[in-house]
């Protein structure tokens, strides 16, 4: 197998790492009805890996894509993001939903204009936004690999906590479980997935993979462990033929097509066919209750 | 500064930018209102595989008239959004989906369906394409005179609907019930303002763009809401403050070199900023004011009770109680000796009437047991006016002892 620059194996590889860390942090972002933070978030990371970045390099020179800068951008972005819609809504009585939509924006609009001033480099907004999956390389699935593990790490060590947190705010406040510590793990967790994934696809096509897998499985089953088991899966599918498809469009018809958008629109399609799959089993079945 | 109105090529960019940010404010506003903010995020992002599409089957037909694309840009965008709301509802009512994850996953999938016609449209008609990258950050450099026309008269459309339909507008969105139960058209006013939504936001994309448009409908409700709780002065601020962002916004962007759509909605967020501290009544800042203000008044009615009882004060004072000493002096309440005036011991005497007062009122009336009413009397003192009091009295009928048998003063007439 070739695992050189933009090679299939390495898309392949790289895609479905993504598509499990989402997998796996989706549901419980779904759950705990922080979908559009998650939004929020994807647009954030820019500034945070801009920030990041800048701070590295004049630190110990470290590069755009080091493990180190790319942890420090997840932290300051899901910090900051969290820090001030929290605050906006807490000191300055803005309703939710506005906060969410006034500081994402605003820091997305930040992000654009450093990134432009300070890294005079455009393409990075353009990619940051689009993804570009032909340029994946090996040392971006040792990135991806090492978030999947992460994520991994987390929801084993903390399942039984993020579980009821994200169910029952006040049990998990009885038995002793702080909700504002797993509140942010979740959302740290979240935005170092957006990050992992911000070459491949693009922080807003990695939303389609934090919602669609999950929002297709609860379609048949309603228990977390297989949730957690059944939208990695999806994820690993939906990324898998969205390679295939645009090598097949590519080698066929000569036309190169993003292969994120692909995906992203492979996921809305799964999703489509499995709600109709389920009308046509589920839903017209006639059932002994009736 | 002058020439951005006056230059030829620089003009309608300007206009475009304020008549664009005008618009897409107003509508913002009602999208606000409703809490609904972030619907603006997701069909801003549907619009753009329409556009994208729009785009390409323009090129492919008419491939000689490029001025005319953006008809092609703004019929795409509307029905590729249209199809989006569609969608919305469709996830929300029919898959049972919660409405932050269908916002999520619509914008995600349809924005994935853009990327996919942008990628084919860079191979076949790379020309085109620049058009289409520009959609999502906005440019408003490209602009002609009769973008202008165009998109001032659209907005112009979503202002004058506005105006029309102010009254049932303004029913509609504080009670919905009541305009519906006062046979209001409000289900055709429902329907007639999501077009203009639709309408507002696709004609923002092309100075704003897909990915930062919701930041332009919001930011200006946010500064406008600040000011005022008049629909009608909400509205014309927030138009203000759309269209000085996206003045402002413009001329930062041609000056400094920058993509358009992030300084108008840096701009805007800055606007949202400083009245979000600074705006009278609501402002942070005048809240602040405002509790430290009630603390300063509270601690300056303890210690006029605290000398009215003690007969003199007999602590070695503070930097704080020394501040408070002093303005009590000049307010005429005590002398040089920290000794009570006739003003300060009438005033003294009625706030440990309201303070005894309120707790009789406690015990007999709610039946409070009389050790535990001391602690909500000591803040209810200074919170009580003289129409409470007078109540409080006629209720108690003029009572002369509290709970704790200490004498209540006499009413200060």
């Amino acid at each position: 197998m070739n695992w050189g620059y933009g090679s299939d194996a390495v898309q392949f590889a790289v895609l479905s790492a993504v598509a499990i860390s989402c997998g796996l942090i989706g549901p419980f972002l779904v759950l705990k009805r922080m979908a559009m933070f998650a939004n929020a978030l994807s647009h954030t990371i820019l500034l945070g890996i801009a920030g990041a970045f800048l701070l590295t390099s004049s630190l110990w020179g470290g590069g755009l894509f080091d493990l180190s800068t790319l942890l420090i951008g997840a932290f300051l972005a899901a910090l900051l993001t969290a820090f001030l819609t929290e605050s906006l809504v807490r000191f300055f009585r803005l309703q939710e939903d506005a906060s969410v939509g006034l500081v994402f924006t605003a820091l997305f609009a930040l992000g654009i204009a450093v990134v432009t001033l300070f890294m005079r480099d455009v393409h990075l907004g353009l990619e940051a936004v689009m993804g570009n999956a032909d340029a994946l390389q090996l040392s971006d699935l040792k990135l991806a690999l090492s978030f999947v593990g992460l994520n991994l790490a987390a929801i084993a060590l903390f399942y039984r906590q993020l579980q009821i947190s994200s169910f029952d705010k006040s049990l998990a406040k009885t038995l002793g479980i702080s909700c504002g510590f797993f509140h942010f793990l979740l959302l740290f967790l979240a935005a170092a997935t957006c990050i992992s994934a911000f070459r491949a696809v693009g922080v807003l096509l990695v939303l389609a993979f934090l919602v669609g897998p999950f929002l297709t499985a609860r379609l048949f089953c309603h228990r977390l462990p297989w949730l957690l088991f059944w939208s990695p899966l999806i994820g690993i599918f939906a990324s898998i033929s969205g390679v295939v498809l645009s090598r097949y469009i590519l080698d066929v018809y000569g036309l190169a097509l993003s292969t994120g958008g692909l995906i992203a629109c492979l996921i809305g399609l799964i999703y489509g066919v499995g709600s109709f799959i389920k009308w046509l089993l589920w839903d017209r079945l006639p059932s002994f209750g009736k | 500064m002058m020439d951005f109105f006056i230059d030829p090529v620089l003009r309608a960019p300007m206009w475009g930018c304020i008549l664009m940010c005008m618009a897409s404010s107003l509508m913002g506003v009602l999208i606000f209102l409703r809490k609904r903010s972030l619907l603006s995020e997701t069909l801003s992002h549907a619009a753009y595989p329409g556009a994208v599409i729009g785009v390409a089957f323009f090129a492919l037909l008419f491939p000689a008239h490029e001025e005319w694309s953006f008809l092609a840009v703004l019929g795409g965008a509307f029905l590729s959004s249209l199809l989006g709301l569609k969608a919305l509802h469709w996830l929300e009512q029919k898959g049972k989906v919660r409405s932050d994850a269908a916002l999520c996953f619509v914008l995600a999938v349809f924005f994935g369906v853009g990327i996919v016609a942008s990628s084919a449209m860079q191979a076949q008609l790379p020309v085109w394409h620049k058009q289409v990258n520009m959609l999502l950050f906005g440019q408003a450099a490209t602009m002609s005179d009769m973008h202008i026309w165009i998109y001032g008269s659209l907005a112009l459309l979503v202002a004058f609907f506005l105006f029309l339909t102010f009254r049932p507008l303004q029913a509609f969105l504080f009670d919905r019930s009541f305009a519906l139960s006062a046979k209001m058209p409000v289900l055709f006013l429902e329907r007639i303002l999501f077009w203009l939504l639709l309408l507002s936001l696709i004609v923002g994309i092309r100075s704003v763009g897909v990915v930062l448009m919701s930041g332009m409908a919001i930011a200006p409700a946010v500064a406008a809401r600040q000011f005022s709780d008049r629909l009608q002065t909400i509205f014309i601020l927030a138009a203000l403050f759309g269209a000085l962002s996206g003045l402002i916004g413009n001329y930062l962007s041609v000056i400094a070199s920058l993509p358009t759509g992030p300084m108008i909605v840096l701009v805007g967020t800055t606007f949202a900023l400083l009245s979000l501290f600074f705006a009278p009544k609501r402002g942070l800042l005048f809240r602040i004011i405002r509790i430290l203000a009630f603390r300063l008044r509270c601690l300056e009615e303890n210690i006029l009770k605290g000398i009215w009882k003690k007969g003199k004060f007999s602590e070695t004072p503070s930097l704080r109680l020394s501040f408070v000493l002093w303005r009590l002096k000049r307010g005429g309440w005590i002398d040089k000796h920290s000794n009570l005036t006739n003003d300060g011991r009438q005033k003294a005497a009625s706030i440990v009437r309201l303070h005894r007062l309120w707790e009789l009122y406690l015990a007999e009336s709610l039946g409070f047991q009389a050790e535990k009413v001391h602690r909500t009397a000591e803040e209810m003192e200074h919170i009580l006016t003289p129409e409470m009091e007078e109540k409080l009295t006629r209720l108690l009928a003029d009572p002369k002892q509290d709970p704790h048998h200490q004498p209540i003063p006499e009413r200060r007439l």
